[in-house]
């Protein structure tokens, strides 16, 4: 017994060696590529963030969720607001949301597209850098448009990105439902074994079709939830509005501490959906 | 079959990493600079090719140990650091360098990396790298690591990988007993990394705040107050120490000044030119902004001989202790100090000015021989009207320290036409126009005050005795006459050999006090509170043979004295003499014959006669 259990330890180093090394031979080959199928999508809705610097997004567009909420269920610390100094164009093309510290109080910006743009189905991708910091939370997401009649999680949930900003290598993406929400939600992380994704900025999506939600890093498939996988209904066959937004403090992210560098900043270069 | 399959899977591990290395350096570019080697260990099991270790001095030399019986992750080996208690005869602290003797590539890393674990928890005084015994150029470490009991991994990043093409400094660590114990921390698995999960934060000149300064040809300024930060993998920031060589500073005008690799500033034209600096292409937070007037105009330099002069802030002179030229007096002062040296000449430079004391009261300064106050002022801006200028001078009294209710002080107020912008104002101020100074004899502050000046230099402050005060007694001994003793008939000097049987002190029921007094060695005779004083020789002498009367003497306060040469009858006749005595000893020769119709075959006693405390010597006849 003893024996077999060193073996099998040993040869579990060895293939846990041989796996990162292949990571980092990865890196260098450009040949080495997932193949995964390709749609002809439809650009259906996009930002890219053009305008002069300082303003807020283009009304038509992106509404706010404003104040803290009772800390949007989440027990969040910050209050979201809609001031340029928070949210606004940088002038090159990028929308920024910033978390300030303001003593013991946050603010910081959430926007969606409520009641202006939503869509069932297609690829929604977002191109970001992200802030970083223990207790900084930055999300690009989705919820089910119909939440207002039929609440969360019934409305569904599509959380195409989350950090948690004491992590700032990994992302999560992640899918609530009824019966598998919060914390027993189907989620899967991504990270950078060479990088953070504070450096650069980097391609968030999903590929969303009536049986299956693809997640994407950089078109890196990294997660495929089928309509099997989920253990309770499949609530994601109706549109779905876009949510980006900052969030200091939390149940998911723990909270900041006194070496959580502020400002935070999530420069956002582009928001696309196709059909 | 357990050990062999432990050496294949060693075997397998070398060879896939090897593969690993080779298949992604690829780029030609990466060939130019082999002859330096890219090895990223330090310290795995053992040292690394080529390392060595010094201790520094100071430290115990055998506190750096490689310890066999505790490693990290059980591999065959760590570095293992014995810090001393407090008052260990060997040492104070553990402390060294490990270093090669030929440099290493560390471009393609971003960060030297480390486990550790020690006895107690522990926060170690610095660890890094960069320490070669050499120039340390490309030092950089962490103060204050806090490490526990048990193996964690800490990581130093490198504030520019570029720079480190030839680094000989690996890993340097000193640390001091904790809370006075000694205790033992282990290190191992040392090595550079490419991590790529830190994010540089921006770094930092003059503590990231943009300074204005005014400055003339010759100003030299360094940037200084630099700093370096970075956000770890886990969301943190960790401030680096770092040297200047990380930062590449540049001027936007360098014909104004120029700037080294090491952040000095030489301003060397007229005009404005800004410093700022860039960590590994990163700009840096802060800038220096130098508004040149180009050429400076110096103060005059003060030609007074040291031994008359008590210099409080002059390159002429050896200044006295000074406490401070600006003290920060609060609540009130305004006045900053941005003092600045033009090719060695140190400027003072107030700043904001309102109000601003200078303290010199350890020991406070005696200056009762001193006739005046000194002071140039350069005033750079336009002189308003209704500005004014006080000088005033605090005395701190017996006691020589601030207060104790004996301090007296008396301001001197100076405006136009004295006060004139944009050249050297040369202020000499008599001390006796400040009257209500009680005493001069503990001087301890100079304060300047203004109206309408907001800014002025000031060089070359310092009491000058000018020859109006004259030492109540003589610092030097009386000059020693050279005539040949053939010639002379001399009655008090050490020089020669005195006729016998005077009387230096006959009772004539004056005032006087005499004695005699040893004046840098040279015994003199002293007449205090003068009225009038004989000197009596042993009988009538014959001095017809000779041509003068000679005489040293030296009084601060006399202001009148007179001597006279008497005959048995008697018959005497006076011929006065220049008090005070303004240069030091003054030295007389009067002519015999202006005594008639004294009898010079037949002198019996000399007299002085008038006021004062008078020291004399070498009274003699001469040819």
């Amino acid at each position: 017994m003893k024996y077999f259990s060193r073996h099998t330890y040993n040869g579990g180093l060895a293939i846990a060696l041989l796996s990162a090394i292949s990571i980092s031979l990865s890196g260098c080959d450009e040949d080495d590529k997932q193949s995964v199928s390709k749609h002809n999508w439809q650009l259906a809705w996009s930002d890219d963030f053009d305008g002069t610097a300082g303003i807020l997004p283009d009304a038509s567009k992106w509404g706010f969720d404003l104040g803290n909420n009772g800390g949007w269920g989440n027990a969040e610390l910050e209050n979201y607001t809609d001031d340029p100094e928070n949210v606004s164009l940088d002038g090159d093309g990028h929308l920024v949301i910033t978390a300030i510290q303001n003593g013991n109080s946050f603010t910081s910006a959430r926007v969606n597209t409520k009641g202006k743009f939503s869509q069932a189905y297609g690829r929604v991708e977002a191109r970001l850098k992200m802030p970083y910091g223990p207790g900084i939370w930055p999300a690009f997401w989705m919820l089910g448009a119909n939440n207002a009649e039929v609440g969360w999680p019934q409305c569904g949930e599509i959380d195409i990105m989350e950090l948690k900003g004491q992590a700032p290598n990994v992302i999560n993406g992640t899918v609530h439902g009824p019966g598998y929400s919060a914390g027993g939600a189907i989620s899967s992380s991504y990270a950078l074994q060479n990088s953070r994704f504070d450096l650069d900025y980097h391609v968030f999506a999903v590929e969303w079709t009536e049986n299956q939600i693809d997640f994407f890093v950089d078109d890196y498939l990294y997660k495929r939830v089928s309509k099997s996988d989920v253990p309770g209904e499949w609530v994601y066959d109706h549109p779905f509005f876009l949510i980006l937004n900052v969030a200091v403090g939390g149940n998911y992210v723990g909270f900041p501490t006194a070496q959580t560098p502020f400002p935070q900043k999530m420069t956002i270069d582009y928001v696309k959906v196709y059909q | 079959m357990k050990p062999n399959f432990k050496i294949l899977a060693k075997q397998l591990f070398l060879w896939i990493f090897v593969f690993a290395v080779f298949s992604c350096e690829n780029d030609p570019n990466d060939y130019e600079s082999a002859s330096y080697s890219k090895n990223p260990e330090v310290f795995i099991d053992t040292f690394s090719a080529g390392l060595n270790f010094s201790s520094y001095g100071g430290a115990v030399a055998n506190a750096f140990q490689v310890d066999p019986d505790v490693a990290y992750n059980n591999s065959a080996a760590s570095m293992r650091f014995d810090v001393p208690n407090v008052n260990d005869s060997s040492g104070s602290y553990a402390g060294g360098s490990f270093y090669t003797t030929v440099g290493r590539n560390l471009t393609g890393y971003d960060a030297l990396t480390f486990w550790a674990k020690s006895t107690v928890a522990a926060t170690i005084d610095v660890v890094g790298f960069g320490n070669d015994f050499g120039d340390n150029k490309y030092q950089a470490s962490i103060s204050g690591l806090q490490i526990s009991t048990v193996w964690k991994k800490y990581i130093i990043p490198i504030p520019d990988p570029s720079k480190l093409t030839v680094e000989k400094g690996m890993f340097f660590i000193s640390e001091g007993p904790e809370n006075g114990n000694g205790y033992s921390f282990w290190v191992d698995e040392v090595k550079f990394e490419k991590l790529g999960t830190i994010n540089p934060q921006q770094p930092k000149i003059l503590n990231g705040e943009d300074v204005v300064q005014n400055a003339y040809v010759g100003v030299t300024n360094t940037i200084d107050g630099l700093a370096c930060a970075f956000n770890m993998p886990n969301g943190i920031n960790q401030g680096v120490n770092v040297t200047p060589a990380y930062f590449t500073f540049t001027s936007s005008n360098e014909a104004v000044a120029t700037v080294n690799e090491l952040g000095i500033v030489n301003t060397v034209g007229a005009g404005t030119a800004v410093i700022s600096a860039t960590v590994n292409g990163v700009e840096a937070l802060g800038s220096l902004t130098i508004n040149s007037s180009g050429t400076f105009v110096h103060a005059p330099t003060p030609t007074a001989d040291p031994a008359d002069v008590i210099p409080i802030f002059s390159d002429t002179y050896t200044n006295v202790p000074v406490n401070y030229y600006n003290g920060f007096w609060e609540p009130y002062q305004t006045t900053q100090s941005a003092d600045f040296a033009v090719a060695g000449d140190n400027v003072l430079n107030y700043t904001n000015f309102n109000f601003v004391g200078i303290e010199f009261s350890s020991p406070t300064v005696d200056a009762s021989g001193m006739s005046h106050l000194h002071v140039d002022l350069y005033i750079p801006n336009a002189l308003p009207a209704g500005a004014n200028f006080k000088v005033t001078l605090n005395d701190f009294g017996a006691d020589g320290v601030f207060g104790g209710g004996n301090d007296t002080g008396a301001t001197v107020t100076f405006t136009a036409p004295t006060l004139v912008s944009q050249g050297w104002i040369s202020l000499n101020i008599p001390l006796a126009s400040f009257g209500a100074l009680a005493s001069r004899a503990h001087l301890g502050q100079i304060v300047f005050e203004g109206a309408n000046i907001t800014n002025f230099y000031a060089d070359n402050i310092y009491f000058q005795n000018d020859g109006s005060v004259i030492p109540p007694v003589p610092t030097t001994a009386a000059p020693t006459p050279s005539y040949p003793a053939a010639n002379v008939t001399s009655i008090f000097s050490d020089a020669y050999t005195n006729l016998a049987g005077s009387d230096l002190n006959p009772n004539w029921g004056q005032g006087t006090v005499t004695t005699q007094v040893a004046i840098a060695g040279n015994n003199t005779l002293k007449y205090a509170g003068l009225n009038y004083q004989g000197l009596a020789l042993a009988g009538g002498t014959n001095v017809s043979n000779r041509t003068f009367l000679h005489l040293d003497y030296y009084s601060a306060n006399s202001t009148a004295l007179n001597v006279y040469l008497i005959s048995t009858g008697p018959v005497e006749k006076l011929q006065p003499l220049t008090v005070p005595t303004t240069a030091g000893w003054n030295s007389v020769d009067i002519p015999l014959s202006s005594f008639a119709p004294v009898n010079l075959n037949d002198v019996i006693q000399l007299k002085f006669d008038g006021n004062g405390d008078i020291y004399l010597d070498n009274v003699l006849f001469r040819n």
